[in-house]
C-alpha cells in the first residue's frame, strides 16, 4: 500500500508533533520527519503544511538571522496548535486502535 | 555550511524561480509567503543529498518545478492553478485591492496605538450598517425622484426599512454569505462607501434651498427674486432712488415744464452728483439703442460742473480721445440732453411752496410723483 496516501491525512498531525518538540524551519522539519521514519513525504508538502498551519493560527513564526547562511523562518507551536495536536492525537490513537483491532481480527480469522 | 558549488547554486535559483512562476497566479504576496526560504531549503536538501553521496541534480532530487509548485500549493490548502496553459493571470483589481487592504491592516496592527483604535472602529460598525441602509434608500429614492432625509410616505418608509434590514443582516453575517451572491453585497457596499459623502452633501443642499425658500416666504417676497433690494452697509455716493443708483436727474418747474441747466446742491452747499467717472462710463437709458456718455458744464471760473441737470452728453460712439487721453466730443458734434422721461410733469396748485421743495436735501428726479 502506498504510504503517501495514508500520510496525506495525518501530515498535519506529524508536522505539529515535530514542531511541538522544538521550533524549526522548513527543511529542518522535513529532516526530522525523515529521521522519524516518514520518508515518503515531499519537501513541498511539508512547507505548504507549515504555511497553512501558520495561516490558520496553530503556529507562530519568527525569523532567525544567521551569520553563515540566509536568514531562516522558524515555526513554533502555540496554544491553539497544542490544542489541535491533542485533539488529533486522540483521534489518531482511537482510529489506530480501531484499525489495529480490526486488522487483528482479520488476521486471527 | 553549504557545500554547493556555483552550478548548483544557479540551479537552485533557477528552480526556485520556476516554482515561483508556477505560483504566479496567487499574487506576489502569497508567493513570497509560500517561498520565503525556498532557496535555502532547496540548497540544504541538496546538501544533505550530497552527504548521502547520490550526487543527484536539482531536477532529479525535487522533480519538475511545476509539480513542486502544485504540491506546495495543495499542501498550503490553496486552489490549484486555474489555467494550465496560461499560468500568469492578469491581476484582478478586486483581489489586488483586497490584498492591499490586508497588507495595510497587517501594518497597522503592528503599531501599538492601533489596537484600541480598531476596537473603537469595530464598535462603530453597526452605525455604518445603518448609514449604508440609508444610503441605499437615498439612491433608490433619487431614482424615484423623491428627496429629503427621511421618507414621507408609507412606500418610501418600507423601502428604507427594507434597505436597513438588508444592510444590517449582511453586516451581521446573517445573509448574502454564499459565494454566488456575495459579490452583489460587496458591490453595494462599495457603492455606498463612494456615495455616502456626496449624498449627505446633496441632501443638505436640498434642505438649505428649502430653508431659503421658506425664509423668503416668511419675509413675504416669495416669487420676488427678480426685484432685489440691495442693502449696502457702506454709503453709496450719488443719488439712489428705490435702491437703484440714478445716472441723471430731470427737473420740472411748478407748472410742470422741463427745466435745463439746473444746479443742484445739498443742504451744506456740496454739489449733488450722480456720476463720478468724469465722462468715462457708459449709461443706458430705457429703450436706448446705444449707451451714452456725459459731459460736464463749465462754470464762469472755468471749473467743470457735474451737478448741472439734466446732464448732457452724446452716444459713446461719437466721442474721441484728446491728447491727454480724455474722452471728448469732437469739434463737429455737440452735447445734447438725453431723452426726457416725459415732456411735462403735472403742475402744482401752489407754485411758491413747490419752488422751495424742489431743491430739497434728498434730491429726487421730481418733487412730484415719478413712474
Amino acid at each position: 500500500m502506498d504510504t503517501t496516501q495514508l500520510l496525506k491525512g495525518v501530515l498535519d498531525l506529524a508536522v505539529l508533533a515535530v514542531v511541538s518538540d522544538e521550533d524549526g524551519y522548513g527543511y529542518d522539519v522535513v529532516r526530522r520527519l525523515r529521521a522519524a521514519g516518514i520518508e515518503e513525504v515531499g519537501d513541498a508538502s511539508v512547507y505548504g503544511t507549515l504555511r497553512r498551519l501558520y495561516s490558520s493560527g496553530a503556529l507562530t513564526s519568527y525569523v532567525v538571522p544567521s551569520d553563515e547562511g540566509p536568514h531562516r523562518k522558524y515555526y513554533g507551536i502555540n496554544a491553539q496548535g497544542r490544542a489541535m495536536l491533542e485533539a488529533q492525537r486522540k483521534d489518531w490513537q482511537e482510529f489506530a486502535g480501531t484499525m489495529g483491532r480490526l486488522l487483528k481480527t482479520e488476521v486471527v480469522r | 555550511m553549504s557545500v554547493l558549488d556555483t552550478t548548483d547554486a544557479l540551479d537552485v535559483a533557477g528552480y526556485a524561480a520556476a516554482v515561483r512562476r508556477g505560483l504566479a497566479d496567487l499574487g506576489p504576496e502569497q508567493v513570497d509567503d509560500l517561498t520565503d526560504d525556498l532557496e535555502a531549503d532547496l540548497a540544504e536538501a541538496l546538501d544533505d543529498e550530497r552527504h548521502v553521496a547520490h550526487g543527484r541534480g536539482v531536477l532529479e532530487q525535487f522533480g519538475p518545478p511545476e509539480d513542486y509548485a502544485a504540491e506546495l500549493r495543495a499542501a498550503a490548502g490553496l486552489a490549484p492553478a486555474t489555467a494550465p496553459g496560461r499560468r500568469v493571470r492578469l491581476s484582478d483589481p478586486v483581489d489586488d485591492s483586497r490584498r492591499f487592504g490586508r497588507w495595510v491592516l497587517r501594518r497597522l496592527r503592528a503599531l501599538t496605538w492601533w489596537a484600541p483604535v480598531e476596537a473603537f472602529l469595530v464598535a462603530l460598525r453597526p452605525v455604518w450598517w445603518l448609514l449604508r441602509g440609508w444610503v441605499a434608500y437615498q439612491l433608490v429614492a433619487m431614482m424615484a425622484g423623491v428627496s429629503g432625509w427621511l421618507p414621507r410616505n408609507l412606500a418610501a418608509l418600507l423601502v428604507l426599512v427594507g434597505c436597513v434590514v438588508l444592510s444590517v443582516q449582511w453586516g451581521r453575517g446573517a445573509w448574502f454569505q454564499s459565494r454566488r451572491v456575495a459579490w452583489v453585497a460587496l458591490t453595494a457596499n462599495a457603492v455606498a462607501v463612494v456615495a455616502v459623502l456626496p449624498l449627505l452633501g446633496s441632501v443638505q443642499d436640498q434642505l438649505d434651498d428649502r430653508d431659503r425658500i421658506y425664509d423668503a416666504y416668511q419675509a413675504g417676497n416669495l416669487g420676488g427674486f427678480d426685484t432685489q433690494t440691495i442693502i449696502q452697509d457702506k454709503a453709496v455716493d450719488g443719488v439712489v432712488v428705490d435702491g437703484i443708483q440714478v445716472s441723471n436727474l430731470f427737473v420740472y418747474d411748478a407748472d410742470g415744464n422741463p427745466l435745463t441747466d439746473v444746479q443742484v446742491y445739498d443742504d451744506r452747499g456740496r454739489p449733488v452728483r450722480t456720476t463720478f467717472d468724469n465722462g468715462f462710463d457708459q449709461y443706458w437709458f430705457p429703450e436706448a439703442t446705444e449707451p451714452w456718455s456725459f459731459v460736464s458744464r463749465v462754470d464762469s471760473d472755468n471749473r467743470a460742473r457735474w451737478n448741472v441737470y439734466p446732464l448732457q452728453g452724446a452716444p459713446t460712439s461719437e466721442f474721441t480721445y484728446d491728447d491727454e487721453g480724455l474722452q471728448v466730443l469732437p469739434a463737429g458734434s455737440s452735447a445734447a440732453t438725453p431723452p426726457w422721461p416725459f415732456a411735462k410733469a403735472p403742475a402744482l396748485d401752489d407754485p411758491p411752496e413747490a419752488a422751495i421743495g424742489a431743491d430739497g436735501p434728498a434730491p429726487s428726479p421730481s418733487p412730484t410723483s415719478t413712474p
